[in-house]
């Protein structure tokens, strides 16, 4: 039996209908989950889906005790939609905009005007700041106002509780990112990565639960730690500007170096920089002349010339000299002390103790001139230290001397150093010998708690412990009857200390410009701490007389603050004479 | 197709007797196949349960996340006080404030290197007085050598001058009970200075 034709057809019609129908299913099917795939979801998740940043902060820069120098905090900026605001107040009876604006800026500090003006700018658009990096408090008391459109956003920035307290050190950051000092050279460490999430939520702006989506997440930034003390530190600078003041310095630098170890607990620079107020301070002040200027050293230098003689060999404290006030080479070239005096018999330790161009220079020369070059080499001299500060100068020691200048370098002119690199020097006498890497950056821990790159540790011998030690002996004869002896001696406590007084060239010519300095260890039968001062260009004292007080009431500070045991031997009486 | 009716079983003679004791009898296996009302019973209120239990957990679910949502505000304002407390404290920690704070109760620093040794009672160093020109100096305006712009919206808790047991004699320091007047005499410990019994 066959269903009739009519049948058939309308069978084959049904089935081809559906078939069309399915068909267009099946395209338009393929045509949103596949063709516009991305587009549709990337549509629909705009409409639920609320982007947020996830700040990280930037790490901290701290003390060696975890002090902070530098920290992250978070403020917020005043953010407005002028379209929603003015619309929210357009029928508005009770509060008008202009209420509302007068009420921001009670809290912000603004004019009423300046509210109202960024508000109008562009009255159109959704997005325009009314003010910047406010306070938490602030922010709280905008957001009570509950003034439709204004929304705070978070925005982290940088503070320096200590302020100017090794501001030149730590640096600041500016609007493009770090930009000096410590901020700037150790990005790497510091740098933070903002993250990003997305979560959808529903119209009554609550999250909807598990829609958290983390597109990158945050991760904070490390943590760098200096070797700096910072009570000590701030206390060093604050020597450093009062005598500066004093005497009328241009410019002030003292170093405390931790002599076993090579640690910089001070560098204080006077003018000191407030990296809360960088503005204040004039550009040229605004690194770390300790690192970064190279001066003539003078007459600080003669203890490393001392060392050198003694190491080789070629002379003893009781070495014999006769020293004119003037006094003319074999080469022919002219050496004179720095004050006038009738003919001395000196012995080396009362080169040291007078601080005798000539008698250094005749006995220097003992030594051939490579050797010599050598052992400034070893010492530091015109190297960068390892601390590779920001700008930091290698200073300038010529490879070839001239027959006037084999003399110079043998008491600290002719040949240029940086603060950080006569630190070294005597942080070498101190240590027997051994001169330790300058740190001034301990280490750097990643926001996992992970010490990263720690600094270096290795020691290298430049002199015998002997000579190291004989030299420290020679210095204490400064200290016990030099010139100087009234204002270095700290009661109670052995110190050995060297004065420097630099003429300063200006375009090579040696001006009347000075650059005083005294540098020293203590205690002198077991040094523990280098202090260096040096004041600039003074204007009322131009000799090393005006440092050492400031020297006397460093090495104090540092001698307390570090409880070290008054010395219980006498100094040594080395004859100075013959 | 043919529509022969099926003859009724009519009242003819003694027939229909037979056609009635002719039933379907189910075997044993087909009775125990047939689908149990207390199955179907059981399936359906567990498939409502389901139903209903999924319903509360995730009316539940959405509650917690207002619960959630409001707890975490929570914790960020928390977070925030937190915040603002500990950069407050890292600037009054700040040396500049410190000092000018120790300054104004009448303090300056002593800058001789002197120590007592608790064990013997021995004086090592040489102690010398803090004389009042150890102060430490300002700036012209009163400001710290050492700018700390942070400090300029914090003001002292110490009054400059009206700290200090000289300049109100009226009102000792606290921890002084000394009466005003009263000699001012170190104390004296009859058996030495006590010392902790150390092994």
């Amino acid at each position: 039996m066959t269903p009739p034709r009519q049948t058939r057809r309308r069978l084959a019609l049904a089935l081809l209908s559906l078939f069309a129908v399915f068909s267009i299913f099946v395209v338009r099917l393929v045509d949103i989950q596949l063709v516009r795939a991305d587009e549709l979801n990337t549509d629909s998740t705009n409409k639920r889906a609320i982007g947020v940043t996830t700040y990280a902060a930037r790490g901290d820069i701290v003390d060696k005790d975890g002090s902070v120098l530098a920290g992250s905090v978070m403020r917020f900026d005043i953010t407005v939609s002028p379209r929603t605001v003015i619309e929210a107040y357009r029928d508005a009876e009770a509060e008008t905009l202009l209420d509302a604006a007068a009420g921001i800026a009670a809290i912000t500090g603004q004019t009423t005007d300046e509210v109202m003006r960024a508000v109008m700018a562009d009255p159109e658009s959704d997005f325009a700041y009314i003010a910047k990096a406010v306070t938490t408090e602030q922010m709280r008391q905008i957001r009570a106002l509950e003034i439709p459109g204004v929304i705070p956003s978070q925005h982290p920035i940088r503070i320096y509780p200590g302020g100017s307290v090794a501001g030149n050190l730590v640096g600041f950051v500016g609007t493009d990112g770090p930009q000096n000092g410590l901020e700037y050279t150790e990005n790497d460490c510091l740098a933070s990565t903002n993250g990003t999430s997305t979560y959808e939520r529903g119209a009554d702006g609550i999250r909807l639960p598990g829609s958290t989506v983390t597109t990158q997440p945050a991760v904070e930034g490390g943590t760098i730690t200096t070797t700096i003390d910072s009570d000590l530190n701030w206390s060093v600078q604050q020597m450093i500007a009062e005598q500066g003041l004093a005497i009328g310095a241009s410019s002030a630098l003292a170093m405390v170096t931790e002599v076993s170890t090579g640690k910089l607990l001070t560098v204080a620079d006077w003018p000191s920089v407030d990296p809360n107020n960088r503005d204040a301070t004039p550009p040229e002040y605004l690194g770390s002349l300790a690192f970064s200027a190279a001066y003539e050293p003078g007459s600080i230098f003669k203890p490393m010339t001392a060392s050198m003689l003694l190491d080789q060999g070629v002379a003893s404290p009781t070495t014999q000299v006769t020293v004119p006030s003037r006094w003319t080479s074999p080469e022919g070239s002219v050496i004179k002390d720095a004050a006038a005096h009738a003919e001395q018999r000196l012995t080396l330790a009362g080169v040291i103790q007078q601080s005798s161009n000539v008698g250094i220079s005749q006995l220097a020369t003992r030594l051939p001139s490579g050797m010599r070059y050598d052992y400034m080499t070893a010492f530091g001299v015109g190297e960068r230290t390892e601390v590779d500060f920001q700008g930091e100068s290698k200073g300038l020691l010529a490879s070839r001397w001239d027959d006037q200048q084999k003399y110079d370098v043998a008491y600290g002119q002719g040949v240029s150093t940086s603060l950080a690199q006569v630190s070294s020097i005597y942080q070498t006498l101190g240590n027997g010998g051994v001169r330790m890497p300058l740190t001034l950056v301990s280490s750097c821990t990643g926001p996992d708690g992970i010490v990263v790159d720690p600094a270096p540790v290795e020691g290298a011998r430049v002199v015998s412990e002997a000579a190291a030690d004989t030299t420290v002996q020679m210095m204490e004869g400064v200290v016990t009857g030099g010139g100087l002896a009234r204002e270095l001696q700290i009661p109670g406590y052995r110190v050995a200390a060297k004065s420097g007084t630099a003429e300063v060239s200006e375009n090579g010519r040696y001006t009347s410009k000075r650059v005083v300095s005294i540098a020293g260890l203590a205690p002198a039968e077991d040094p523990k701490y280098a202090v260096v001062v040096m004041f600039v260009n003074p204007g009322t004292m131009k000799t090393s007389a005006a440092a050492a007080p400031t020297f006397k009431k460093i090495m104090t500070k540092v001698l307390t603050t570090y409880r070290v045991t008054p010395s219980t031997t006498p100094p040594p009486a080395l004859p100075t004479t013959w | 197709m043919s529509a022969l009716p099926i003859g009724l079983p009519l009242e003819t003679g003694g027939a229909p007797s037979r056609f009635r004791a002719l039933e379907i009898v189910t075997t044993r296996g087909q009775r125990r196949g047939r689908p149990r009302l207390v199955v179907a019973i059981v399936t359906v209120a567990g498939l409502f349960a389901i139903l209903a239990a999924q319903l509360l957990l995730s009316i539940a679910t959405s509650e917690g996340a207002y619960e959630i949502s409001s707890l975490q505000a929570r914790q960020s304002e928390l977070a925030r006080d937190q915040q603002v407390m500990a950069e407050s404290l890292r600037v009054l920690e700040a040396p500049q404030h410190l000092s000018a704070e120790a300054q104004a109760m009448g303090m300056v620093a002593n800058s001789s290197a002197a120590y007592l040794r608790l064990v013997d009672g021995a004086v090592l160093g040489v102690p010398a007085a803090a004389s009042a020109s150890a102060a430490l100096r300002t700036a012209d305006d009163g400001s710290s050598l050492i700018p700390n712009s942070l400090l300029s919206e914090v003001p002292l808790v110490a009054v400059p001058g009206q700290t200090g047991a000289t300049d109100a004699p009226g009102e000792g320091p606290v921890g002084a009970p000394a009466a005003p007047g009263e000699p001012s005499t170190p104390p004296t410990v009859p058996a030495g200075i006590p010392t902790p019994t150390t092994h």
